[in-house]
């Protein structure tokens, strides 16, 4: 996971060789002063390392902010998860290694959003999933469908694997069984 | 040998309903045969008019060459169905139905229909049932949890359709959860 996280530095930090925003392209032996207090964005398993060597401290980021938290308390399978971190959409991966990173209470209370969100849409995945093992390619229109649509979009890359898991093997099921309508022998 | 991805994580049902071929059944075969070695057993001998036992693969190749008619199990009439019916639509576990109800009934459907009583009847059983069940283990997939699931009187059909997706959920459900007593 190359995305990116801020951190706050808790000291001045002299440091050689750090190369900011994760461009692997560009490694200079340079050395580069960092203030205390200042806002640093790092990737991810950066940040897990200086954190734990204290040497910066973390906010919780914003795709798991309060505004999220609400909106997902409020109607979990509206929230569009793909998008709020960045493309290829791991939002539960994400939320994962922070909770590694913080500390107990706070990952007790990250972990109890992730797995509540989980359960929520799991079944509106496994669902939609089914509807369109039962339709050919020409999909359904009318009002729901495009709530259905808004919803598949916005699902997270885990969420996406789960759908067409559960979409495969119904389709094949189902094949089996309609096949027991005509005379195979 | 590597298997395409979609057959990783489950079974065909092609492949289960050959499994579940290989059950006994009973039949009023038309022409005689000597006790015969198989790969799976020795079977026979085949003295009409009297009722013999064989495999289902077997039975329903001679009754496709016309040669044997079907016994139907004893599980597989108008009032044995309707009672589990009954049984799903009222109470909230899965009714008793023979572990391969659907594959066996499938099978003979096709090729036995006219040695039924009421085929038409039994499918339309067969797909209230399906149905209802199906409504049930969606429930079931809203009481996840990480640890355990338990299912009883699941068939094996719907076991193999529910699976990957079932167990895919529980490893994400595990990962999530388990945080807290890690940390």
């Amino acid at each position: 996971m190359i995305s990116l996280t801020s951190v706050t530095w808790a000291e001045v930090l002299n440091a050689t060789r750090v190369s900011v925003l994760g461009d692997f392209s560009s490694y200079t032996h340079s050395i580069i002063q960092i203030a205390a207090l200042s806002k640093i964005q790092v990737p991810i398993w950066l940040a897990y390392v200086l954190i734990y060597s204290d040497w910066a401290d973390f906010n919780i980021p914003t795709p798991f902010g309060p505004r999220v938290r609400n909106a997902l308390k409020a109607e979990a399978r509206s929230v569009r998860l793909a998008g709020l971190v960045g493309a290829g959409g791991l939002w539960y991966g994400f939320g994962k290694t922070i909770v590694d990173i913080l500390a107990e209470e706070q990952a007790n209370e990250i972990s109890e959003v992730l797995t509540k969100t989980f359960r929520a849409r799991l079944v509106e995945v496994i669902d939609q999933a089914q509807h369109f093992a039962a339709l050919g390619p020409v999909g359904a229109g009318g009002a729901s469908g495009d709530v259905a649509q808004l919803f598949r979009e916005g699902l997270d890359s885990t969420e996406r694997e789960l759908f067409s898991l559960a979409q495969e093997s119904a389709k094949r099921t189902k094949k089996w069984y309609e096949e027991s309508d005509r005379s195979r022998r | 040998m590597a298997l395409p991805e979609s057959l990783r994580m489950s079974i065909t049902p092609p492949e289960l309903e050959l499994i579940s071929s290989q059950q006994l059944l009973e039949i009023v075969p038309l022409i005689s045969m000597e006790r015969t070695a198989f790969i799976s057993g020795a079977y026979g001998p085949l003295r009409p008019p009297n009722k013999a036992i064989v495999p289902i693969w077997m039975a329903v190749n001679l009754k496709s060459k016309k040669k044997c008619h079907i016994v139907a199990p004893a599980w597989l009439n108008v009032d044995f169905l309707q009672d589990r019916l009954n049984y799903e639509t009222s109470k909230p576990g899965f009714s008793d139905l023979p572990f391969r109800f659907m594959e066996i009934s499938k099978v003979l459907l096709d090729v036995a229909s006219d040695d039924l009583e009421d085929p038409d009847k039994l499918r339309s059983l067969l797909k209230d049932l399906r149905e209802a069940r199906q409504a049930k283990s969606r429930d079931g997939l809203k009481r996840l949890d990480h640890s355990e699931l338990s299912l009883p009187n699941l068939s094996s059909m719907e076991i193999n359709e529910i699976r990957p997706f079932f167990v895919q959920s529980m490893h994400m459900l595990t990962q999530l959860v388990r945080e807290p007593s890690a940390a």
